[in-house]
């Protein structure tokens, strides 16, 4: 059982992040029954908030699960994380700014936008978003596993700990789909301010006071087998290409795409865009913690009460609880839940965003502006509740493996998006073609790497080495794409000669 | 002046290579020695270059925002 410090400085800091999320509404005041007013509040954010926009997108439950999750269970291929979020910068700083300028010309406010016009094709818009919802889905879930991490840890040796759990994210998820709808993308920003700051006084407490309480990094690392130390040679070309992979995937999702738009102006964003790595020191703090656990036995002893496969997601709420006082857990641990909350709100708004534009006003151009905002809205509330409810029914390690294949998914919209804002010559059927294939193989490959089992590597074994899945079907894709649209285009200029 | 805009563009294009290309070239930094504070190179490492990375995409930003699109 848990000291009631903890509790009361949970709750009360999540009463504040509450009101804050409502008032967002009154916040830089704009129309808000316009879509572009409500999810991309005004396209007014300025360098700062855009920073901690994006970095609520990156600084997710994938930082607080997965990653330190992955190095616990696996070692240091995990630390990947961090050179990714350095290269996926670089991709961004590059490449953003100029979806940023041609969507504040032409008025887009997704990426299927961008591609409808730019390819004239609905065929290919339609499928984007489509790829992008799905592929979001496991993202949101993640975050929710990331929450109900939290609440294990704080309610673990209480009587009726899961219906407590159930009906406490039950309760965060109504509360969050409520400032949502009235708030938008304004709420979900001053709630990433106020989590950011927890997140960030939590990492640095934590790396300061648990090394010198278990005796330095030395320790834990002595603890630890040689694979945690450094990177076996058989794992190179994985780490490499997972920080390829996922670099190039990172600013796909429409979520990330979103945060970009809602940018004030090109420079603006390029300006956060460069300060973005500065993140990853939260980051590779929280990836840190997976090997500092094997140090703090009493952690590791509350750990070894749950079975093997649910530990890694437990490693850091667990760490918390472990080594800071009771005050000072409640606060980290509502950083942490908060962490989930936040861009499971602004994850589900892009993929209403998507629905209603480029999917429901395809098939009925002739919507109302207020209904486009109204369905807007109540799909972005149903898509949190679709996560949710997913979330419930299976297991959370495998929520995790789900999210590694969302990956997959949406790298495969990189020729049409990314190529597309800078190559010409670049045709829709081929891009259509490309799309498919890499989807196809790419699922294709992570079953058979997983021997059609439960989900738990994302890497393919080649002639290269193991390779991950999203690179390899992506190179397909882009083969696909380029070499048909070459083809496309000599059949063309014959044909006009 | 021509030559000059050469040169923007190839420091340009530098400033994102550069770092791009330590992150991908692990072999460059999987080794466990030095140590720093007991940890091995291999974190320590990764983690102060964030601080590198960051600081080649300030200048990118700041160079490329001098110019017009």
């Amino acid at each position: 059982m848990i000291s009631s410090d903890v509790t009361v400085a949970f709750v009360s800091l999540f009463i504040l992040f509450m009101v804050l999320g409502f008032y967002g509404k009154y916040w830089r005041r704009g129309d808000l029954n316009h879509v572009h007013e409500w999810s991309l509040a005004g396209r007014k954010l300025g360098t700062t908030l855009v920073f901690f926009l994006i970095g609520a997108d990156l600084y997710t439950a994938y930082s607080f699960v997965a990653i330190p999750s992955g190095v616990f269970a696996k070692g240091s291929l995990y630390f990947f994380a961090i050179p990714y979020v350095m290269l996926t910068f670089a991709v961004a700083l590059v490449a953003m700014p100029r979806l940023w300028s041609l969507a504040r010309e032409r008025g887009y406010i997704t990426a299927s936008d961008f591609v409808k016009d730019r390819f004239d094709s609905r065929t290919l818009a339609v499928m984007i978003a489509i790829t992008g919802i799905v592929a979001e889905l496991p993202y949101i879930a993640l975050q929710i596993v990331g929450m109900q991490s939290v609440l294990t840890v704080m309610l673990a040796g209480t009587a009726n700990g899961q219906v407590v759990e159930e009906i406490s994210l039950l309760i965060a998820f109504i509360i969050l789909a409520a400032f949502t709808y009235t708030s938008g993308l304004r709420g979900a920003t001053l709630t990433a301010v106020f989590k950011d700051i927890l997140i960030w006084i939590t990492v640095l407490v934590v790396i300061i006071a648990v090394p010198i309480s278990i005796g330095g990094f030395g320790h834990a690392f002595s603890q630890v087998k040689p694979n945690y130390v450094t990177l076996p040679s058989t794992l190179v070309p994985g780490y490499a290409t997972l920080i390829l992979g996922s670099a190039l995937a990172l600013y796909l999702y429409p979520h990330a795409i979103n945060g970009v738009l809602s940018s004030e102006s090109a420079q603006k964003l390029r300006k956060s865009t460069a300060l973005l790595p500065l993140y990853g020191v939260g980051l590779a703090i929280l990836a840190l913690m997976g090997i500092l656990v094997f140090a703090v036995p009493d952690a590791m002893s509350f750990l070894s009460g749950f079975p093997e496969s649910s530990r890694g997601i437990l490693v850091v709420p667990s760490l918390i609880l472990y080594t800071m006082p009771g005050w000072f857990a409640g606060i980290a641990l509502l950083g942490i839940f908060v962490g989930g909350l936040v861009p499971a709100a602004i994850m589900a708004m892009a993929q209403a965003n998507l629905l209603t534009r480029n999917i429901i006003k395809e098939f009925r151009p002739n919507i109302k502006d207020s209904s486009e905002i109204r369905v807007t809205k109540i799909s972005s509330t149903v898509f949190k509740f679709i996560a949710l409810g997913f979330v419930f029914v299976v297991p959370a390690t495998y929520a995790i493996s789900l999210q590694l294949l969302g990956g997959i998914l949406i790298a495969q919209i990189l020729p049409a998006i990314l190529f597309g804002l800078y190559i010409k010559s670049l045709k829709k059927t081929p891009l259509i073609v490309g799309l498919l294939v890499g989807i196809g193989s790419g699922i294709y490959m992570v079953e058979a790497a997983n021997n059609f089992g439960t989900l738990t590597t994302s890497l393919f074994g080649t002639p290269f080495g193991s390779l991950y899945i999203a690179v390899i079907s992506l190179a397909i894709n882009l083969a696909i794409s380029f070499g048909g649209s070459y083809i496309a285009n000599k059949i063309h200029s014959s044909k006009t000669k | 002046m021509e030559m000059r805009v050469k040169t923007r563009y190839a420091v340009l294009a530098l400033l994102i290579l550069i770092p791009s290309f330590v992150n991908l070239g692990v072999p460059i930094y999987n080794r466990d020695s030095p140590e720093l504070f007991g940890m091995p190179f291999f974190y320590w490492f990764q983690t102060l270059w964030l601080f590198a990375s960051a600081s080649f995409y300030v200048v990118f930003a700041h160079m490329r925002g001098k110019q017009h699109d």
